[in-house]
């Protein structure tokens, strides 16, 4: 692509203009399914790259994010420039431009119009929603807007797929001219400075790196801050400084270079639109007027917004789940069959328990991913997401956020992954790293098996004031405690590492519009691709590392120790029994004993469900167990074989029943012994003050990936294997009765609210800072993020325990 | 004919804007979106909390803070 220049029938151009133009639909429509997502280091917004092409040629589309204005005060709002005179690398410097000007409100439109003519790039104007403007009585002379600003403008409807052909030829035949530079009057001391301050640039060209351009003093004079400011400040030093505020003195002449600027801009269009638009006053409310009084009426549209948003929570939190466990169930599934098909071994757990176990553990979070997007790519098509940030901003102000970061921060509740990834929706890039450095403080789904499990096991069930249930009390308390540290946090953020002078919230309410499918479709398409590319290595990588510290050194001598104690258990027991497999042998007697037993635990798990007290649940379970009896009893009275292979089933449940124990103590003995277990011991002493020991620190630690974690490993280091899921009464009695080296209980209420507090806080997700590193493209945010809420969980832990435990708890 | 700033505009009037203010990033924003000197602008609405506010100028609809609107001296020509 670099050859762009030489070779005629390759060309770049840049798509630029306000957000909610249309340009979007106009890039897809031009690029189709050829495109990908630009890397722009440093920056939080992003920029597509695809290819159209037209007869012979072939033309790479950038388009870059949506703004109002060139003016750069950010890294974000620096990537336009940036990318329009080709100083991002890898990313090729466009021949020209394509700018998208929205026909119904075409003076705002142009203000950055005439900022891009500035450059001279040869450019199009594509000129978007003449119906929309026609339907308020604007209409729009075509040809005097091109000759007034002198370049060529193309009326399209990219959605209809009208005015593209023209678009592309008018381009091509563009391209093979030099652009024209657009010459505004600005007043005298102004333009003075202007020049002023690009011959001192030029001087200065050298020591940038780069041939600056008359464009770009404009800005610099203009903005007087800024990463352009920045750099010019390093390489010019204190000389260059006090000669730039002197020109900027004398630019100003007493007023504000902005309102120079604007003035001028704003009145060169002004004459420009006397001739070139006419407008006929339309009697009565336009249909986004009348939708917007029902939208943000005080009680109906706040009743929608809270439709809408519990909507959107209930679907991300639950509506997601069975395919979630779809994912969950056929990974196990996956992981069950290959590990049927390899001997066992490091190999055999590597695959299951690492690669397919971390896939299955990538793929979990698609689900909650493409539901929120789902909802934020129909509403934000649809405009209501403009609405719903208007409703929200006062009450997210107070945090120091704006409206817009209402429904990442409503989506963390469910999941952290969305909710980060949601956060393209703010434009304000402080607020923006703001919201994704608090998303992890709200309690996620991920977090509620650890809770069930030690508020079932610690929290006695009573009632308090006579109707409120303590153990959802204490449940809810748990929510709480995320956002009770968020909200400091906010603010020492926005005051602190965030801070800049004002962070306005000016915001467009475009007009309604109804959503395009195929918008929404690319859009999930992105996101879903762009976790998994991106995201789903890293999360992949640490959850074989963490397999790994779990699974070595694994030792033979416990190995030889548990295979020993097996050997000598199944020496007790005869050959056919030993060698029965329900599988294999279907239609042996010991498997329709087995078939019966099955019913009856299945029956027992049902009753598990569906039973409202220990009562009914013991009857249930003492009826089921005759069932069963009976049946096997009417089994046996059939033959002599009957009746001797009832007693060697009993014979063969008794042995499995021993080497599932045998197993759960081998599986205990290597995590024990495993660097995770080591290290579990090694933190023993900083646990201490929690009210943790070794074994709780450990599960902590291998929590770290993902921390759902905790119950699973707390199963496997009890040992009861593996499998152990929050609802199991097993665990809960283990772990109820878990001691200490010295007999005392391990477990206390005390140690249970300090696990919980711990959790609550922590950033035990890989996930999470691997869409953090994506989301902000530097490892910066995700390393602090990590480190504050860790040393927070701790604090937070400790007190607890500190502060329960001197209560008695 | 009465002077005042935007935030104290009530819902449904309109006024020219006299002067725009700030600081300068704020200032800078407000004027890019259209709110400068010469400009008309009405109150369309306010949040349901009270703030932001809802107003039209240049022909599309601009939400804004009332402390930003404060910046914006206008003047009521009824």
């Amino acid at each position: 692509m670099t050859e762009g220049h030489a070779r005629h029938d390759r060309h770049v151009i840049a798509l630029m203009g306000n957000p909610n133009t249309g340009k979007s639909s106009l890039f897809s429509a031009l690029t189709g399914t050829r495109q990908k997502v630009a890397n722009f280091p440093g920056v939080t917004v992003e920029a597509k790259i695809g290819t159209a092409r037209f007869e012979n040629s072939e033309i790479t589309v950038i388009d870059l994010p949506g703004t109002y204005s060139m003016a750069a005060r950010s890294p974000d709002e620096r990537v336009a420039t940036d990318a329009l005179l080709g100083r991002i690398e890898g990313t090729p410097k466009p021949d020209g431009v394509i700018i998208v000007l929205d026909a119904s409100s075409l003076d705002r439109n142009l203000y950055i119009g005439t900022q891009i003519l500035e450059f001279g790039l040869p450019a199009v104007v594509a000129l978007t929603m003449v119906d929309v403007a026609e339907s308020r009585g604007i209409t729009v002379d075509v040809a005097k807007l091109s000759e007034t600003l002198g370049v060529p403008v193309v009326v399209i409807n990219a959605p209809k797929g009208r005015g593209l052909d023209d678009l592309k030829s008018t381009l091509h035949r563009t391209l093979h001219h030099p652009g024209k530079v657009l010459e505004l009057d600005y007043p005298d001391d102004f333009l003075r400075g202007v020049n002023t301050l690009y011959n001192e640039l030029c001087d200065l060209g050298v020591k940038l790196g780069f041939k600056p351009t008359r464009p770009e003093a404009l800005r610099l004079l203009v903005d007087g801050a800024g990463p352009f400011f920045d750099e010019c400040e390093e390489v010019g030093g204190e000389e260059f400084i006090s000669k730039f505020f002197e020109i900027r003195e004398k630019a100003a002449g007493g007023r504000s270079l902005s309102m120079h600027e604007a003035q001028t801009r704003y009145g060169a269009i002004g004459k420009w639109m006397q001739e070139v638009k006419q407008t006929e006053t339309r009697e009565g409310r336009t249909r986004t007027d009348i939708v917007d009084g029902i939208l943000t009426h005080k009680f109906w549209g706040s009743l929608v917004f809270i439709v809408v948003m519990g909507l959107i929570f209930q679907s991300i939190y639950s509506w997601s789940g069975p395919l979630m466990d779809a994912i969950d169930g056929s990974f196990g599934a996956l992981g069950e069959w290959v590990g049927g098909m390899m001997s066992d071994g490091a190999l055999k757990s590597l695959v299951v328990d690492g690669v397919i176990a971390g896939v299955g553990g990538v793929l979990i979070f698609l689900p909650q991913i493409l539901v929120l997007f789902l909802f934020i790519a129909i509403l934000e098509d649809l405009g209501y997401m403009a609405r719903a940030a208007f409703l929200m901003d006062r009450l997210m102000s107070r945090f120091g956020l704006n409206g817009r970061s209402f429904i990442p921060m409503l989506s963390g509740f469910a999941c952290a992954i969305p909710a980060i990834m949601g956060t393209r929706v703010i434009e304000d890039r402080n607020t923006r790293l703001t919201t994704i450095f608090l998303a992890p403080f709200m309690s996620c789904s991920a977090r509620l098996p650890v809770y069930v499990l030690f508020i079932a096991a610690f929290v006695p069930q009573m009632k308090v004031l006579g109707f409120i249930e303590l153990q959802g009390l204490v449940l809810f308390a748990m929510y709480w405690v995320g956002v009770f540290a968020a909200i400091p946090t906010a603010l020492v953020l926005k005051k602190g590492i965030l801070k800049s002078k004002a962070t306005p919230f000016l915001l467009e309410l475009p007009s309604y519009k109804t959503p395009r499918l195929k918008a929404v479709g690319r859009t999930l398409w992105d996101r879903g691709g762009s976790f998994i590319k991106r995201a789903g290595t890293i999360i992949l990588a640490v959850s074989v590392l963490v397999w790994a510290a779990g699974y070595f050194p694994h030792s033979q001598e416990v190995d030889d120790k548990y295979d020993a104690q097996l050997a000598e258990v199944e020496s007790a027991y005869a050959d056919s029994i030993l060698e029965f497999n329900p599988e294999e042998d279907a239609d042996s007697l010991l498997a329709q004993y087995k078939a019966i037993d099955d019913a009856h635990e299945e029956r027992v798990a049902e009753a598990e469900e569906a039973a409202e007290d220990d009562d009914a649940l013991e009857q249930a379970i003492s009826e089921s167990k005759a069932e069963r009896n009976a049946e096997m009893a009417k089994l046996a009275a059939k033959s002599a074989d009957a009746e001797q292979a009832l007693s060697h089933y009993a014979d063969w449940k008794a042995l499995e029943e021993r080497r599932g124990e045998i197993e759960n103590l081998r599986g205990g003995e290597h995590l024990e012994d495993s660097f995770l277990g080591r290290a579990g011991h090694v933190i023993e002493p900083a646990v201490e003050p929690l009210g943790w020991d070794w074994r709780i620190g450990m599960a902590a630690i291998a929590s770290f990936p993902a921390r759902e974690v905790i119950v699973a490993t707390l199963g496997t280091i009890f040992n009861l294997g593996g499998d152990e899921d929050e609802e199991s009464e097993t665990l809960r009695e283990v772990v109820k009765n878990a001691e200490r080296k010295d007999g005392s209980k391990l477990f206390t209420l005390a140690t249970a609210l300090s696990i919980m507090v711990f959790f609550a806080l922590c950033a035990q997700c890989a996930a999470t800072l691997a869409v953090m590193r994506r989301e902000t493209n530097s490892w910066k945010w995700p390393i602090a993020s990590f480190l504050y809420m860790t040393v927070l969980a701790y604090i937070g832990a400790l007190v607890t325990y500190q502060v329960a435990h001197a209560l008695g708890g | 004919m009465s002077t005042g700033t935007l935030d104290k505009l009530p819902i449904g009037k309109s006024a020219r804007i006299l002067d725009v203010g700030g600081e300068a990033a704020l200032q800078q924003r407000l004027l890019e979106m259209g709110l400068l000197p010469g400009v008309d602008v009405t109150v369309v609405r306010q949040a349901p909390l009270g703030d932001p506010i809802e107003v039209k100028v240049m022909g599309y609809s601009l939400s804004l803070r009332r402390s930003e609107a404060a910046n914006v001296q206008i003047e009521t020509t009824a």
